[in-house]
């Protein structure tokens, strides 16, 4: 399978008056060809920075890459001008957002602001523009398109106009598709609907996707490969069998245990202790070290390398090296126990 | 839709009924009597004078007359034209008026929104506090303190303009100058906070990851959308420039309804002072109501709600 | 300091568990500060509006000391040294400020005898201008400070009242506003000046009864705001009165708003005397505003120009300086508006 997406030791920071915070330290990212990435963290951990300096979509002047790379069909995109990522935005890479009640322009029609993208990148008349417009639509599933291409936004539910931010994203079959937690505002009777019209349209079509998120039941419904986001890093990646059924990183043990299950013995809801690190001043080590159950004195002082668990299964945790002890996962998240 | 605007036209009307009946009350309490030279009647003939005005009427009368006047445009007499009637000195002296207003109001939104958009887009740059200082002086320093500044300097310093009346284009600049700067500035600042607003909104970050060019990002969908809550303004601006217009009119010595208004209140030509009223408030009235109207239609999100 | 051993290696030892107070990780980097603190702290941060306050503070320094500075009072006519112009000594050696006693070349103070020095000039009736500015100031700032704080009074109750109550009483509240926003506020004011006769008294009252009108709807927004809050809600719920609720949940987060509307009413209602004023309707002599000395001085500005000037800044300035300041204030208490 090949990359079609490379994000290399990528560094982006933001300055504040309260001075530099370092959102991301270093992260490094594949993404396949016609495959499913999640990207799981906290708020904070640095996710959503990542896809958007991947867009070139960092606030200015505030935000910037300050070293790394992301490669793309060859090409470096923290390098290219603002002028060369807008070919490349809506066309090639598209992006959907988290919030539908906002994303759209509340005084453009739908169909214009579908209209918009395809007409910015692809050289079509107004009404084959409008064709395609009013077959996208039916395509995320809206019924009686070439009515509604006429409406406004606040003619939709929430979960339709996630469906249009969809078809807008997916108007000129891009490559890659990021999702910044795309059903986090939706109702969860919607939020199954939109998923399953995602699969379907990346099995029709075959977009590479980027999912953002911090439900792991997202996860585990679409991904294929999972890349666990803390303090501006990623600390363990995994095929999605590896993370549920092998996760090595206390982390990772940490954020499956907080997932509330229906026939769990405990009475009580798991949660991590402490807060994220402060980014304007990072820790020198592992940034777990402050809330990790297992730290050890290497942990605080210097952050561990990736060592490979498999093939396609990386961390970065000090647990792993040969000196440390042997640490089992916690009981509830081990496999032969709750998985449905 | 047509349900809203049927109500906001009762609403008008009962609001200038409710104006004309303040003035009508305002006019009695008035002290003195409107005649001139009072004390050179007899009793007999002021009687006289008194009965032949409807003067000696009861009050409730005498409102009646007069919301009935009104209401067809008869305005009465002017004590100091001689009872020429109210609304045709007016009806001489209003496009003048207007001339100046209209051409502060177009003047003033050109470059206020202009100005808005250069601060607005380049927000915490130089431009954007220049363009702001700007603002602010335009807002603070009172239109007759400039209006008075430009006539020195422009007037009698340097003689490039002329200081009073209204006869020709160069006549227009500084007094249409002074009403518009407060425009100006009104309307950029609204206009900066919008834009400002705007921008930081969601759909402006989807239109981003769209591809679409900077500039229809700006304009297309930034300041198309930011330009719509201006049209509010549109209404207090109308009464500030009728405000202003008072004492512009005043300095630079135009023949317009300012002007006469000024010299009603020195008279005492109290028809003339309350014809005046009611027609400049029926002109708020009615650009309050027109903007109303308008915001309403170029909103589509009001205007597919089925109204309010 | 550091773990590492001297070959900047990793020990076995470094392997022990260290122990970690999570509770360290949950102290919150920073004070916390009051609401109150916080806006002062990012008000002071705002240079103009500083500086505004500044120059705030200096002219009602001068407005309040300045007429006693020399022996002459607002009324002390002399027609053997009238209009002369402004001559401040020490200054009046710089011939490009407008402190040197000349006119158009002539040493005004030598044509006329004059043995003192004018620091404004003076005016037709030979009348001190320095005192008649400073006291013009007082006036004026008299006049916007008493109607601001009436408005604010009618206001904040008018719109609080509105919006707590809703419903029928705020239709019909609201309505009457809608009436009386028909009708250009200028003039009402002038309208009521003329029922009531010209004076002090007169003026403030007739610019508090049109400025109120603002201050309620920004008041009654607000609290409209406030009310579909949760927290009002929750009070609610919690059995809360009417006055706990609106004193301590709605007012003070009305507060702010009612502050940047009353900096922001001073300078319209200074604005609304020097208007009065220049059209004849204000102040009258021998009493002097700002507006009323700009009137007087306009007569004569082609000869004369510094009897407009001088007011003519002083009422700039602080018009100026009222609105940065309450652009600061605005900014300092929704920081949404900044970055």
């Amino acid at each position: 399978m090949e990359n079609i997406l490379e994000v290399n030791d990528l560094h982006v920071s933001f300055e504040t008056h309260r001075g530099e915070v370092k959102a991301v330290r270093g992260v490094n990212l594949t993404l396949q060809k016609g495959e499913a990435l999640a990207i799981v963290g906290e708020s904070g951990s640095g996710k959503s920075v990542t896809t958007r300096a991947i867009m070139g979509l960092l606030p200015k002047p505030a935000g910037r890459v300050k070293s790394g790379g992301v490669l793309f069909n060859e090409r470096d995109l923290t390098k290219l001008s603002d002028k060369q990522m807008q070919r490349l935005r809506g066309s090639e890479i598209s992006m959907i957002f988290q919030d539908p009640m906002t994303s759209l322009n509340p005084t453009m029609t739908i169909g214009k602001q579908i209209m918009e993208v395809i007409r910015r990148h692809q050289n079509v008349s107004r009404a084959d523009a409008k064709n395609r417009a009013i077959e996208l639509l039916g395509l995320v599933g809206i019924p009686n398109p070439e009515e509604r291409i006429k409406q406004y936004p606040h003619q939709f539910s929430g979960g339709m106009r996630q469906r249009v931010i969809i078809a807008i994203a997916l108007a000129c079959n891009p490559h890659v598709l990021i999702a910044d937690e795309p059903t986090t505002a939706l109702d969860v009777t919607i939020q199954a609907q939109i998923l399953d019209l995602m699969k379907d349209l990346q099995k029709k079509t075959n977009t590479s996707i980027i999912l953002i998120t911090h439900d792991l039941g997202v996860v585990a419904n679409m991904a294929q490969r999972v890349a666990v986001m803390y303090g501006g890093k990623i600390i363990e990646t995994g095929t999605v069998d590896e993370i549920f059924y092998e996760p090595k990183h206390p982390y990772t043990w940490g954020l499956l245990s907080s997932m509330p299950r229906v026939n769990s013995k405990n009475s009580e809801l798991f949660a991590i202790p402490g807060t994220p690190p402060d980014l304007s001043n990072p820790p020198k080590g592992c940034p777990f070290a402050a809330r990790c159950p297992h730290v050890m004195k290497v942990c605080t002082e210097v952050m561990p390398d990736y060592s490979a668990v498999s093939d396609t299964h990386q961390i970065a945790c000090w647990l792993q090296d040969e000196r440390a002890p042997k640490v089992e996962p916690p009981e509830e998240i081990q496999i032969g126990g709750d998985h449905e | 839709m047509v349900r809203y605007i049927m109500k906001r036209i009762v609403y008008m009307i009962i609001t200038f009924l409710v104006v004309i009946t303040f003035t009508f009350l305002t006019m009695q309490l008035m002290p003195g009597t409107p005649f001139k030279n009072q004390n050179h009647l007899s009793p007999e003939q002021l009687a006289q004078l008194k009965h032949f005005y409807g003067l000696d009427q009861p009050i409730p009368v005498q409102y009646i007359h007069y919301v009935g006047n009104a209401l067809h445009g008869n305005l009465g007499g002017s004590f100091q034209f001689g009872m020429r009637p109210v609304s045709s000195i007016l009806g001489e002296k209003a496009p003048i008026s207007f001339d100046l207003g209209i051409e502060a109001i177009i003047v003033g939104a050109i470059f206020g929104i202009l100005l808005g958009i250069i601060a607005g887009l380049r927000r915490g740059t130089a431009l954007d506090y220049g363009a702001t200082f700007i603002s602010v002086l335009g807002i603070s320093i009172p239109s007759f303190v400039l209006a008075v500044f430009m006539q020195y300097v422009f007037g009698v310093k340097w003689h490039i303009l002329p200081i009073a009346y209204w006869k020709g284009f160069e006549y227009h600049i500084m007094p249409v100058v002074s009403l518009a700067v407060g425009v100006v500035a009104n309307v950029a600042r609204f206009m900066r906070t919008e834009l400002v607003e705007v921008v930081n909104q969601d759909y402006i970050t989807t239109a981003r990851a769209k591809g679409i060019s900077s500039f229809s990002v700006v304009f297309k969908h930034s300041v198309r959308n930011a330009l719509i809550p201006v049209i509010t303004i549109l209404g207090p601006l109308t009464a500030a420039i009728v405000t202003g217009s008072l004492v512009i009119e005043n300095i630079f010595a135009i023949p317009g309804i300012g002007s006469q208004f000024v010299d009603s209140i020195v008279t005492n030509d109290y028809p003339m002072i309350m014809g005046t009223t009611e027609l400049y408030s029926a002109l708020l009235i009615v650009m309050i109501f027109i903007v109303d109207i308008l915001y309403g239609v170029i909103d589509p999100r009001i205007r597919l709600a089925g109204g309010r | 300091m550091t773990l590492l051993n001297k070959n900047n290696e990793i020990t076995q030892d470094m392997f022990e568990p260290a122990v970690m107070d999570s509770n360290e990780s949950e102290v919150i980097a920073g004070k916390s500060t009051s609401f109150l603190k916080d806006s002062f702290q990012r008000l002071v941060r705002n240079k103009a509006a500083v500086i505004s306050a500044i120059i705030l503070l200096v002219i009602v320094a001068l407005a309040l000391i300045g007429p006693m500075m020399n022996k002459y009072g607002i009324d002390d006519q002399n027609v053997t040294r009238q209009n002369l112009s402004a001559k401040i000594p020490g200054l009046d050696k710089i011939h490009w400020l407008p402190f040197d006693g000349f006119e158009n070349n002539v040493n005004l103070y030598k044509t006329q005898h004059a043995k003192a020095d004018f620091w404004f000039g003076t005016d037709d009736l030979g009348r001190d201008l320095w005192t008649r500015t400073w006291k013009g100031t007082q006036i004026s700032l008299f006049i916007a400070v008493v109607a601001a704080a009436v408005d604010l009074i009618i206001g904040v109750a008018y719109g609080g009242i509105s919006a707590y109550f809703g419903g029928k009483v705020d239709n019909i509240l609201q309505r009457i506003v809608e009436v009386i926003l028909g009708i250009p506020n200028l003039v009402i004011i002038i309208l009521m000046i003329l029922i009531l006769r010209p004076g002090l008294i007169s003026i403030i009252v007739a610019i508090a009864l049109t400025g109120w009108v603002n201050m309620s709807r920004i008041v009654r927004a607000q609290m409209l705001r406030l009310k579909s809050e949760e927290y009002v809600l929750a009070s609610r719920t919690l059995g809360a009165s009417h006055t706990r609720i609106i004193s301590r949940h709605l007012l003070p987060n009305t507060l702010g708003q009612i502050i940047i509307n009353t900096m922001f009413t001073i300078p319209s209602a200074i604005f609304f005397e020097a208007f009065l004023s220049f059209i004849g309707l204000g102040i009258k002599d021998p009493v002097a505003s700002l507006g009323s000395l700009i009137n007087r001085g306009f007569g004569v500005l082609q000869i004369h120009p510094y009897q407009v000037v001088f007011p003519g800044i002083v009422i700039s300035l602080l018009l100026i300086c009222f609105n940065i300041l309450g652009d600061g204030l605005r900014d300092a208490f929704d920081p949404k508006l900044r970055q």
